[in-house]
């Protein structure tokens, strides 16, 4: 089976990529070492704060989408779809906290592919874009970023 | 110390958020919970990849300008959470031991008119003991207004 190349990435394919439930506990763990606000740290003080209660860090709400991905990517591949030959990202654009992420609540991620374009400095990689969302169970937006990430071209012979 | 409000916070203003030690452990506690890839938990496997040797996550990076942020500006001040990052470059891979130094300077300063509060737009800068930039991280925390 070959291998998922720059070349053969069409935009599309919205896909959900997994669900999440934040406990008091993670979210107190997460902020007490990266995002100590009171909001995100102290389930007492936080009801004293304009949240009226604990809320997950908006970092913590974007490493969920990174771990979310991860076990996705290695659930298909398990279940025998290509694996796609991307490597590591440059970054992000346009990422927005919408809605308060409390204890007890869970996420549904998703993703999907919305450009592509050639990179001037390297001939061997493309980079991919890709919108990402986090809703409630109510469907409401509560997360959303433009991803990119490097993939590699299809290499000259490989017709696969 | 005076709390500092929306109105300290003019656009070229620059705090400076001091520094950060990165230590392996943290890379691989941080990488073991929310980005197990090879290249950031695995040296053999990170000199195989485009990083060449283990690096932190991009996403611990983000987490780390929060922190520092916390620290050098958003805990003094009266803060009222975050709308958002508008983006984040990640520039040179973090390597265990880096010590990072940050600073944050204000890009935009956007007052609510509905609510006593304004969206401070901070392009925080990181570097590692080279003098190299690592990161930019873009983010938008939202500070309350001076009303006293």
């Amino acid at each position: 089976m070959t291998d998922i190349w720059w070349e053969d990435i069409e935009p599309g394919n919205r896909r959900e990529v997994g669900r999440y439930t934040f406990t008091e506990d993670e979210i107190v763990a997460f902020a007490r070492k990266y995002d100590p606000q009171a909001f995100h740290l102290d389930p007492e003080a936080a009801r004293h704060t304009m949240f009226g209660g604990l809320i997950a860090s908006g970092w913590h709400t974007a490493a969920v989408w990174m771990k979310l991905m991860i076990a996705y990517r290695h659930t298909e591949i398990a279940g025998g779809a290509r694996r796609m030959r991307a490597g590591v990202s440059p970054g992000f654009e346009d990422m927005k906290w919408l809605k308060p992420v409390r204890p007890g609540m869970t996420l549904t991620y998703y993703t999907e592919t919305t450009a592509k374009t050639e990179l001037r400095s390297r001939a061997d990689m493309g980079l991919v874009f890709s919108r990402n969302e986090a809703r409630d169970e109510a469907g409401d937006l509560v997360f959303s970023f433009t991803g990119k990430s490097f993939v590699q071209r299809r290499p000259k012979g490989d017709f696969g | 110390m005076r709390l500092l409000h929306f109105e300290d916070m003019t656009v070229g203003r620059v705090f400076d958020c001091g520094t950060y030690h990165v230590t392996r452990d943290e890379i691989l506690d941080f990488a073991r919970e929310f980005d197990s890839q090879p290249h950031h938990l695995d040296e053999e496997a990170a000199q195989r990849s485009m990083l060449k040797r283990l690096s932190a996550s991009g996403w611990h990076v983000c987490a780390i300008a929060m922190r520092m942020l916390a620290d050098g500006v958003i805990l003094k001040a009266d803060n009222r959470g975050g709308a958002g990052a508008r983006e984040a470059r990640w520039m040179r891979p973090v390597r265990p031991g880096d010590r990072l130094r940050m600073e944050a300077e204000v890009m935009e300063a956007k007052s609510s008119s509905s609510r006593p509060l304004g969206f401070v737009t901070f392009d925080c800068r990181l570097y590692n003991e080279r003098n190299e930039q690592v990161a930019l991280v873009s983010m938008t925390p939202i500070v309350g207004k001076n009303s006293a």
